[in-house]
């Protein structure tokens, strides 16, 4: 029982997201809300929504079976779940490098076999 | 009398060349938030040209850089170099910010113009005053070769591309906090779950 709330917490978390610096350099965690020609809007942790622009030098990376691999801007769907490495520029934030990966479905319960009868 | 007024005046002109010169160094006290003066910064870089050894200077790179040479001077000054000078050179980190004097951009004709052997001699025996150490120290560095190989790679600086960049970010040295934070965002694009953040990660240094 108690692993089970465990568990929902944790996935409640799964899609939530955080912003932090490094050396003035931002991460911005959270999901995809929506995609623009130039910009992300990425849905955190806190219920906020950050625009990030999108710069002709950004790098996309596609995270699949614990790998990065090249990717790009089409392949980004809102859903998707993103880390964003991002510089401030004039008022906002510009992303350097835009990783992403598709949230995996919940399997489906399988269905209750048929009891025997007596 | 009259050689008494001319060694008075030329002493009176020799303090005020040096009490300017060092204004010049001194200001700011010896704050390394400082910007160098013009003055400073000419006088430094053609001395540090001077020092360069006429045979060092002309020296040639006997690298001829492969595309997996090219790779390993990235990796190298991803490792090394990068803490100061930034992956793409600009020298725009918290610890390139901070020295006196900065770093230069070595994207720049200021580094690009120096010859091969000057790159080299400066990579292996550093800059006196300023934070560029030496690293001639083959135990340490991995020998002269190395040197040369980022000698090729400096020179490529100009037209780094992104992919390199992104490259270059994951061997660059991270602390405990940020291997942490790095570790989480795998986690989360894996789609495990992230472990709640301590405070302090939210904090880093500027």
């Amino acid at each position: 029982m108690r692993i089970r709330w465990i568990s929902i917490l944790l996935l409640l978390a799964l899609a939530a997201g955080s912003v932090s610096a490094h050396g003035g350099k931002v991460h911005v965690v959270g999901t995809v809300e929506k995609t623009n020609p130039d910009s992300l809007v990425v849905k955190m942790k806190d219920g906020k929504s950050v625009e990030v622009k999108l710069a002709a030098s950004t790098v996309y990376l596609e995270r699949n079976n614990n790998q990065d691999k090249p990717a790009k801007l089409a392949d980004l769907a809102t859903g998707d779940f993103v880390v964003i490495h991002a510089t401030p520029k004039d008022t906002g934030l510009e992303a350097g490098q835009v990783r992403f990966s598709r949230p995996v479905a919940p399997k489906a319960a399988a269905p209750a076999a048929p009891k025997a009868k007596p | 009398m009259r050689r008494g007024s001319i060694l008075l005046i030329v002493g009176v002109a020799v303090v005020g060349v040096v009490v300017a010169i060092a204004a010049s160094l001194l200001h700011d006290g010896v704050s390394s938030r400082a910007t160098p003066s013009k003055l400073e910064a000419a006088i430094a870089r053609n001395a540090h040209r001077l020092a360069i050894p006429a045979n060092a200077r002309s020296a040639q790179n006997p690298v001829i850089a492969s595309e997996e040479d090219l790779r390993t001077a990235r990796l190298h000054f991803a490792d090394h170099c990068a803490v100061c000078h930034d992956n793409d050179g600009s020298g725009q980190t918290l610890y390139g910010k901070g020295l006196y004097p900065r770093p230069p951009d070595l994207r720049l004709p200021e580094t690009q113009n120096l010859t091969d052997g000057e790159l080299f001699w400066i990579i292996e025996n550093g800059v006196r005053f300023t934070g560029m150490p030496a690293f001639a120290n083959p135990e340490e560095h991995g020998g002269a070769l190395e040197s040369w190989k980022l000698v090729h790679f400096i020179r490529h600086l100009p037209h780094l591309t992104a992919a390199e960049r992104v490259e270059m970010e994951r061997y660059n040295p991270k602390g405990p906090d940020e291997r942490t934070e790095e570790q989480e965002e795998n986690s989360f694009l894996n789609g495990a779950t992230p472990k709640p953040k301590r405070e302090s990660q939210n904090q880093h240094p500027r």
